[in-house]
């Protein structure tokens, strides 16, 4: 089965150590290992302004990871994520068929480019031909 | 129809400049329609927040479609990556 891709964002309660955060994405990264997965990217946003309180707290650490696998390694992540008190929220969203489709979008769009500029050569080599039959 | 539009619009502000400037200023200005066939990018990414507040009025309600000016499709997409912002608290559910 081929792959799926999967953005993962979290927002980590903001009193919790900056060591602390380390810990919970070396843990993340290594759970998603033992199931199968690879993380492609994480990416550490840190503390932002958040737009509305959660639990009280204006502020949120924030945590992106890519994560590349079959999907069983997001089941056992958001169980985990589900029960760790210092994370605020969690999202999940699968980017591999929508990535796809706008690559497949751009590639229409450049084939029609190239296509029309191809065309519009023609057309001056005509006018080309044409003068020089003239002559 | 866009004659009449006109004039309306200008019998507004004559009825306007009457009153104390100040009141104008906080009158609701009526919104302009925004040109039609918006350019949106083949991937819209529900964490560009900037990219996004576009959509999202001062008032944090997602743009209707004909003020935004963009294919439904589109407009499908756009409102999912700005609900799922508003779940990470990347953008507001309400704001005032």
């Amino acid at each position: 089965m081929a792959n799926r891709i999967y953005e993962v964002m979290y927002v980590a309660d903001p009193e919790t150590t900056d060591e602390a955060i380390g810990k919970l994405n070396e843990a993340v990264e290594k759970l998603v290992q033992t199931e199968g997965g690879s993380v492609v990217r994480t990416d550490d946003i840190g503390r932002r302004r958040m737009a509305y309180p959660i639990n009280k707290k204006k502020e949120g650490y924030y945590v992106l990871f890519e994560i590349e696998g079959s999907g069983q390694e997001i089941a056992e992540l958001e169980r985990r994520m589900r029960v760790n008190e210092a994370i605020l929220r969690y999202l999940t969203v699968r980017v591999d068929e929508d990535r796809k489709a706008a690559d497949k979008k751009r590639d229409k769009r450049e084939n029609k480019a190239s296509k029309r500029a191809s065309f519009r050569k023609t057309g001056d080599q005509n006018e080309m031909e044409t003068a020089n039959n003239a002559r | 129809m866009a004659d009449n539009e006109r004039e309306v619009i200008e019998e507004r502000d004559i009825v306007n400049t009457s009153v104390d400037p100040e009141f104008i200023e906080k009158m609701p200005r009526r919104f302009q329609r925004r040109r039609p066939r918006q350019v949106v990018p083949d991937y819209v990414d529900w964490k560009d927040v900037d990219y996004l507040k576009q959509y999202v009025p001062e008032r944090g309600k997602i743009m209707p479609r004909r003020i935004s000016g963009i294919s439904a499709k589109d407009q499908r997409r756009i409102a999912k990556a700005i609900k799922r912002a508003r779940a990470m608290a990347l953008l507001p559910f309400v704001a005032d």
